[in-house]
């Protein structure tokens, strides 16, 4: 409520400032001038349960519905060596496998019902589900909810069908060649780590019904759960609709492991896999950085002149704008929440310019290796970054959603506060320091995915080891 | 600029439809909307939404690869592309030096596409040609500040400036915090007004490439084209936004600026407005910066029918992937009676775990490890109800695509219960609900069904007419529609062309 006293003074405040503008145009863009923008946090209520639940809530009355996100500790990351997969096995089998009274028809029936949406997945750290509900269908989601945290029935025949379907899966990963070039680096960048890994047909079959009871034993408390609520409803009347729902839960003791960090990637390598197309898709990178990074904020206003910033991005300039030898090229830090993410730059060009493109992507982050980024170029990155910051305040459940992950993933209190000038503190000078830190391809892993006999020049000319990525999936099982 | 297709599918997918009502104290979306007209024509929507300081603005111009023919295929979207080259003032750092270079790059780049046409292959004049052009692009650079209205976006703070081509229509969007109205109204009006069609021989060749990209590359964007183009014998829905692969290289500066100076007209214009913004201050904006436009002349309709079918059509498409199955059934678009019939069809057979494709393809027979059902390829002309799957190892396309028609047979014979019913109208209302969280989505909505259905209230008296719709209705228009003779069936299967 003071949320919308305080946008209501500040559209008056808009409406002042438009006045002066009278009928005259500009006629140049650098003419115009606009009233700075004020801007306020949302104030997202954050409290605990008895039994620890941690909640993240903000009102939002415009629409009769209800959001609701939920974090468990435990991801993918724990899969055991010879069951990978388990993770995201349990995550479909526990959306699917229905809970509590009703079995998974049933279960999905009354979702339907409410025209409610809801998904379950599990990524490297976490276990994730996002409710919508319509405001009226409250109590009757959160109950379902409260099954599928504390009693899901894990179905054998749905858990059947979840291998099965991820079976299909895996004979189906290398049908798109942006995908396969992802997998590829990722697993080679990260090899000899679990987030190396990637599911076989023989490791999904070897995960069974027990392996997913264990797990959601292992994860599910609620110390280890994070909720994140917006809609029409407020503060008061949700905590007693936690209580009333979630009160009688016991809290139990839940330590997750800390993560081992990767090993240095293996010495550089150039991987191909052959295929007859007419372009190539190039992936390149390195290990990136962690959200603990000393030079995280040099490292993000890197990354948006690098390739990040679209049109402002020298990738996307230099490749794209001035030579027409791409549509899409970019760059990507990664910023691991507990472990170090991955660097990676991206683009798909004609066959016969592929080693041309590879050596100007090699020659654009040299150069920002060698030499200061100019002032004008900085200060784009920074004003882009920072006006834009109020567009995470756009929609209010990205808003508590984010303060629910950002605690989850412990933060600085003062992260999103603090974001806007550390991003304007970046200099010239930090950037060229994260650059020959974080960038060197000398040490890139690279994976392509074409037609070798249409390239410009022989790939051994770029003076790493070449080895060719065996067909996978379908392919290599006829 | 973007994903041309991609967007258009997302509004198709969930038919982009609108709640009554938007606030919980009972104002309609219909009473929020203000709508507005320039003189010279120009259609204005706004919405008043103050809860976040910013605003999205969505322009659509009512022209679209539908609007081609053979000797202009792919120009809409080109044409999209070059509109963020800038303006005299935007994008140069001296227009009136500059116009003589780009004229003369013009005149090369024509001769040498000339050249190009009559005999492929390259000869020493080719040669000559291709050199003096690469001299004079060398020498404009000294003009050109790259991408300049993408910085200035950036720099005040703008996200998602994009846009897309369709076959119905071009839109232009950007998000800007709400302090900066004025400033899009400027580069707004000003590349409607001064558009300089700059790097066009090099912006060719990034078309080149989104084409191999998205098409030749991609099996599922392979099978589309190919499905789509063997569904429509004669109507231009059949032909791929992007062109074909032979015809981007031929399309010329001149049929660019023609398409543009023919069609990008106040006359054939939507703007809408969604968020922060004070409608009277920012409708006389608009009428500040875009009233001076000479009104232009409309869109002229789409001549071609597409004949009725007359019996089944079958194509195999070869790629390194694994098999996928689309099954296209034409049928009559909005605001006909069928439409409102196909969108409960599309719900009731794909939409989410409890749909009947699912429960029998996946869950049941096990068959498939996905199916999903939808609308192609746009709606302005009679469209396409798809079925697509992807079959689950050792299981066939012929499996997958027998168990689809038996379902299909089904909602031809038997009359759909009440509850299915009711689930499904249910589920259509909610999730426009959804839809209207964001300004972004709810301004694309306005401006397209403006645009598509000549009306904006499509959207707002959709569940008044869907409503009416009845399980007859429903078994009726799968009867009519969803049989053999009616439909093209596209296979992609693993090889090597």
């Amino acid at each position: 409520m003071k949320i919308r006293l305080l946008l209501s003074l500040l559209a008056a405040v808009f409406l002042l400032a438009g006045c002066h503008s009278g009928s005259t145009r500009i006629s140049r863009p650098e003419q115009f001038q606009s009233q700075p923008l004020i801007f306020q946090f949302p104030a997202v209520d954050r409290f605990r349960t008895a039994n620890g639940i941690r909640v993240f809530f903000l009102e939002d009355r415009e629409l009769p519905l209800v959001s609701i996100s939920a974090m468990v500790d435990g991801g993918s990351l724990v899969d055991p060596d010879g069951k990978v997969g388990l993770g995201a096995l349990f995550a479909a089998t526990l959306r699917s496998g229905g809970a509590g009274r009703y079995a998974p028809d049933a279960f999905d029936d009354l979702l339907e019902g409410m025209a409610a949406n809801l998904a379950v997945a599990t990524d490297t750290y976490a276990t994730h589900f996002e409710l919508s509900l319509r405001r009226e269908d409250l109590d009757k989601g959160l109950a379902l909810l409260d099954d599928l945290l504390r009693r899901p029935l894990l179905d054998r025949e749905r858990l059947d069908l979840a291998k099965k379907r991820m079976a299909e899966a895996i004979r189906r990963r290398d049908d798109f060649p942006r995908e396969l070039a992802r997998d590829r680096f990722r697993r080679q960048v990260y090899q000899g780590h679990p987030l190396g890994r990637e599911p076989t047909v023989a490791s999904v079959e070897r995960v069974s019904r027990s392996d997913l009871v264990a797990f959601h034993q292992r994860h599910f408390h609620p110390g280890n759960l994070w909720l994140a609520v917006s809609g029409d409803i407020g503060l008061e009347e949700l905590k007693i609709l936690l209580d009333k729902t979630f009160g009688d839960w016991p809290a139990a003791a839940f330590t997750a492991a800390a993560p081992v960090p990767p090993p240095q990637p293996p010495e550089r390598e150039l991987l191909l896999a052959r295929r007859n197309l007419p372009q190539t898709t190039i992936i390149m990178g390195d290990l990136g950085i962690d959200k603990n990074a000393p030079d995280l904020f040099d490292a993000l206003v890197l990354d948006f002149i690098l390739g990040g910033g679209g049109f402002n991005s020298r990738l996307m300039r230099q490749i794209r704008s001035d030579r027409g030898l791409a549509y899409s090229v970019y760059s990507h830090f990664q910023v691991g929440r507990r472990l170090p993410g991955l660097f990676w730059v991206g683009c798909e060009t004609r066959a016969d310019a592929t080693v041309e493109v590879i050596r100007l992507i090699h020659a654009i982050i040299e150069d920002l290796r060698e030499n200061r980024v100019s002032e004008s170029e900085l200060r784009l990155a920074q004003e882009s970054l920072i006006n834009s910051f109020v567009f995470a305040f756009d929609d209010r459940h990205a808003v508590v959603a984010r303060e629910a992950r950002l605690d989850f993933y412990d933060y600085p209190a003062d992260y999103l506060r603090t974001y806007r000038d550390r991003i304007a503190a970046v200099t010239p000078e930090g950037v060229l320091a994260a650059a020959r830190r974080r960038l060197d391809p000398q040490r890139f892993t690279i994976v392509l995915v074409g037609d070798p006999a249409l390239f410009d020049a022989g790939m051994e000319t770029l003076g790493m080891p070449v080895r060719e990525i065996p067909a996978a999936g379908g392919a290599g099982a006829k | 600029m973007v994903k041309s297709t991609r967007i258009l599918a997302l509004f198709l997918a969930g038919l982009a439809l609108l709640a009554i009502n938007v606030h919980a104290d009972g104002a309609t979306l219909e009473e929020k909307v203000k709508e507005y007209r320039l003189k010279n024509g120009l259609r204005l929507l706004i919405v008043e939404r103050p809860d976040s300081p910013t605003f999205a603005a969505h322009i659509a111009i009512g022209v679209g690869a539908v609007h081609e023919t053979s000797r202009n295929r792919g120009v809409a979207h080109l044409l999209e592309h070059m509109l963020f080259k800038g303006t005299k003032t935007v994008g140069t750092t001296d227009y009136r030096r500059e116009r003589r270079l780009l004229k003369e790059i013009e005149k090369v780049g024509e001769a040498l596409d000339d050249l190009k046409f009559r005999s492929p292959g390259a000869g020493p004049e080719t040669e000559e040609l291709r050199r003096r052009l690469t001299v004079l692009q060398e020498q404009h650079k000294e003009f050109v500040v790259k991408d300049e209205a993408a910085r200035i976006y950036a720099e005040n703070g703008g996200v998602g400036f994009n846009a897309y081509t369709s076959r119905d229509l071009t839109a232009y969007i950007v998000s800007l915090p709400s302090n900066k109205l004025e400033l899009w109204a400027f580069l707004e009006s000003d590349r409607m007004k001064n558009a300089v069609f700059r790097e066009f021989y090099t912006e060719r060749e990034v078309v080149m490439e989104e084409r191999r990209r998205s098409y030749d590359s991609d099996p599922q964007g392979l099978l589309v084209e190919n499905l789509l183009a063997a569904a429509y014998t004669v109507h231009p829905y059949r032909n791929p936004i992007i062109g074909w692969e032979s015809d981007i290289p031929f399309l010329t500066l001149s049929k660019t600026r023609q398409f543009h100076d023919k069609y990008y007209a106040p006359v054939n214009t939507v703007i809408t407005l969604a968020g922060d913004v004070d409608a009277d201050r920012a409708y006389r904006m608009v009428e500040r910066y875009f009233g001076d436009i000479p009104s232009g002349t409309p869109v002229p309709p789409v001549v071609d029918v597409e004949p009725r079918q007359r019996g089944e059509k079958r194509i195999g498409i070869r790629f390194e992937a694994e098999p996928r199955i689309m099954i296209a059934f034409h049928k009559p678009t909005l605001p006909s009676r069928e439409d409102y019939a196909f969108d409960l069809i599309d719900m009731i057979l794909g939409d989410g775990p409890t749909s009947r494709l699912y429960r029998s393809l996946v869950v049941e027979k096990k068959l498939a490890t996905s199916v999903a059902t939808s609308t192609l390829p746009a709606s302005r002309y009679p469209n396409l109800f798809v079925v697509s799957a992807a079959p689950r190892h050792p299981h066939t396309v012929d499996e997958v695509e027998q168990a689809v028609y038996e379902e299909l047979s089904r909602l031809a014979a038997e009359p759909v219960g009440a509850a299915e019913l009711d689930k499904v109208r249910n589920r259509l209302r909610v999730d426009r609900l959804r839809r209207l969280k964001s300004n972004k989505s709810l301004a694309g909505m306005l401006s397209y069904f403006q645009t598509v259905a000549g009306d904006w209230r499509y959207a707002t008296r959709y569940d008044r007419e869907i409503a009416g719709i009845g399980a007859e209705d429903v078994r009726r228009a799968a009867a009519a529609y969803l049989h053999r003779d009616n439909r093209t069936v596209a296979v992609v299967t693993r090889g090597v062309p």
